[in-house]
This record gives structure tokens, sequence and C-alpha cells, in this order.
């Protein structure tokens, strides 16, 4: 299996985009499993294995083709997790409770969700994905400035909103329908 | 979960082009090797081999110095393997990377004091900075070169790699120092050189920490 990982990664750095998917697809349920035993947050772990793969491919590089890369992507999820624990100690403030978090949104959108919908589904998202939506989209931070301050890459932010956004709306559909 | 989440596959896809793969450890420290060559032998072209050169004989002077160095950069090799993902040394390694070359030179110190001892009569603390300054000061442009070539691989402990970089760099530098400074004074190379390789592997992690921040952020 590792052989045809080597070969899958040489393709991705020659330059085929697609061999990625089969990296992605042997790698991503291991770094999974290892991630979330050491966050013990299924939200996390998925946020933290995308983070994987995006500095997986950062640092395609500096993969050797001769030697395995089991051991490789596994020592970079463990720098991922490692900054990710650092990142999360130094936090100044967390998002766990937002009840007390003033929302200014345009009255307009009022009409979408009740606020206190809002903040019990923003309390349902996963805490990484929550202070990237908090800090972007009610305290103003631009993603260099989240980046920064959580020591992640800037596409690592964008990408944490995102999830985040998509998590909020896919919970408040729900709140919609029930 | 096993496929591809399409944002993870948009960002990739923005900066996406082929690489090539960085050349291993040993290929990259010939890159240092012209650099620590010219630190080697920079003090003596400068000003003069030691005055007690004729006394320690060419293993020495020229003899110590050169393996002092060839442990130099088999420490930034060491560094430069260190910042691959996958290829990091475990502990006891790096207590034995770190321990080795400093016992290395108290044993060239003790050896030199033996075969030759002067001793720092006047001016010992103004003598110690001069020394102090000037190896850390030779070591330097090592250190950054080396940092740089660290941190275009992808080093998951920076500062460990930088303080092996450092370290390194220190030792080539105070390599080519003791072939000018005659003190064998115990006293004065344990405090002022060996006080100088250990500021320039502060300086190495601190570096090497420095630019791989700098370069997640960018």
């Amino acid at each position: 299996m590792d052989e045809r990982l080597r070969q899958l990664m040489r393709e991705y750095q020659e330059g085929r985009f697609d061999a990625f998917d089969e990296i992605y697809a042997v790698l991503a349920p291991m770094l999974r499993r290892y991630l979330l035993a050491q966050c013990r947050d299924a939200a996390r772990a998925d946020d933290l294995v995308q983070e994987t793969f995006l500095q997986i491919h950062r640092a395609r590089h500096t993969f050797n083709p001769e030697f395995p890369l089991t051991p490789w992507a596994m020592a970079i999820a463990r720098h991922v997790w490692l900054m990710h624990r650092r990142t999360a100690s130094r936090r100044p403030w967390e998002s766990d409770d937002v009840t007390g978090m003033e929302m200014a949104v345009r009255a307009e959108a009022a009409s979408f969700a009740d606020r206190a919908d809002v903040r019990r589904a923003l309390r349902k998202v996963a805490a990484p994905r929550r202070d990237a939506v908090i800090q972007h989209h009610l305290l103003g931070f631009s993603f260099k400035e989240i980046a920064e301050r959580a020591g992640i890459a800037e596409t690592a932010a964008k990408l944490r909103s995102s999830r985040g956004v998509a998590q909020l709306r896919t919970l408040l559909r729900g709140k919609g329908r029930a | 979960m096993t496929g591809m989440p399409h944002d993870l596959r948009a960002r990739l896809v923005v900066d996406y082009q082929p690489v090539t793969p960085i050349a291993p450890p040993l290929a990259r420290l010939l890159w240092l090797l012209p650099l620590a060559g010219l630190t080697l032998v920079a003090a003596t072209l400068a000003f003069d081999l030691r005055g007690d050169a004729a006394r320690l004989g060419l293993v020495g002077t020229w003899g110590a110095s050169s393996l002092q160095a060839v442990i130099g950069l088999a420490l930034a090799g060491a560094a430069l393997r260190e910042a691959v993902p996958g290829r990091e040394w475990n502990r006891t390694a790096i207590a034995w990377w770190l321990v080795l070359p400093l016992l290395w030179i108290v044993l060239v110190t003790l050896g030199s004091w033996e075969t030759s001892p002067t001793l720092v009569r006047r001016g010992w603390w103004f003598v110690g900075v001069l020394c102090f300054g000037s190896s850390l000061a030779s070591g330097l442009p090592v250190v950054a070169l080396a940092s740089v070539l660290a941190a275009r691989a992808y080093p998951t402990r920076p500062a460990v790699a930088g303080a092996l970089l450092g370290l390194g760099a220190g030792l080539v530098a105070d390599a080519g120092w003791r072939l000018f400074c005659h003190f064998s004074e115990p006293a004065h190379v344990l405090s002022a050189h060996v006080g100088a390789v250990l500021m320039s592997m502060l300086i190495g992690a601190w570096l090497a920490t420095v630019i791989c921040r700098a370069r997640r952020r960018s």
C-alpha cells in the first residue's frame, strides 16, 4: 500500500492534482483516528484533518519518494495537533459562552432567525470554526488577522469560517423545519 | 469521510503547481560548505595563526580545528534532516548531538592547555568579550544561511532544528577562531569561546522559529 501512496505523492509533486484524491481517501481515515484520539472531539478532529491535508499540500516538496509516506504524513498531523493545542492554550478568549455576546445584525436579517436560535446554534458549532465565524462575521477581523491570532494559514482560517457558516446554516435550517 | 471535501479541494487548487522534491540533507549541506570553509580560515587569513602553533603542531591546530568544523557540519546536516517531517531525531539522539560536540571542545581545550598553557594575564574581560563577540559574529552568516535552508523544508520543531544548526555554525566559527586565539586558559576558552557557541545555538533556535512562523503566515 505504501508503495502505491509513494507513487501517488510523486505524481502529485509532478503535477497530477487528481492523485491527491486517492491519497486523501487512504490517509484521511487514519489521520482522523489519530487526531480524534488526541482531541476527543469529532468536529474538531475533522477540522484538524482538513488542516493536516492543507499542510501536506504546502509541504509536498519535502516528501522524498524513497521513504514511506505514512510517517511523513503522521509527523505533519502531529505537528498540526501540537500547533492547535498551543494556540488553544494561548487563546485570549473562549467563544464557548456566546450568550453574553452582542450580535449586531441588520434589521432585515432579524427576520431570518431569532437571536436566541442563532446563539444556540452557534454554541453547537465546533470551537475552532465558531472562533473563525465570530471573529470574521461579528468582530470584523480579516482572515489574515484571524490566521495570525490562531497561528494558522490564512486559507485554513477561511476554511474554518466557511465550514462554520455552513454548519450554522444547517443547524438553523433544521430549527426552521422543526 | 474518504472523499475530499469540495472546500478543501478549492483551497488546494488555488496555489497548486508541480514542485521539485527537496534535495536530501547531505546534498543541501553542500550549500553550506563554501561559507563554512571561509569561516574556518577567516581569522587566520585576517590576522595570523596563533603564536603557539609550533608547540601545538599541525594536529593540535589545523587537525583539531578541521575535525571540529566537520563535527559542526555534521550537526548542520543533522539539523537539515530534522527539518524534514517524519525524519525527526528522537530525544536521545538530540541529547547526544548537543552534548558530544561540547565534550569535544572541552577535550580540545584541555589538550591545548596541557601542551601549551597560556594565561590571559591582562584584560581578562576585554579579551573574553573580544573572543566572544568575534567568534559569534563570524558564525552568524552560517547560522543565517543554514536557517534559511532548514526553513525551505518543513521543520515541525523549528527550535530544535535551529538549535542544531546554530550549534553547528558556532562550532565551525569557533574552530576558526581558536586558530588565532592563543590563550589556552580553560576559564577563558570555556566562558568566551563556548559561550559564543552556546549563544549561536540560541540564535539559531530563535531565527529558525521566526523564519518558520513568518513562512507559515505568508
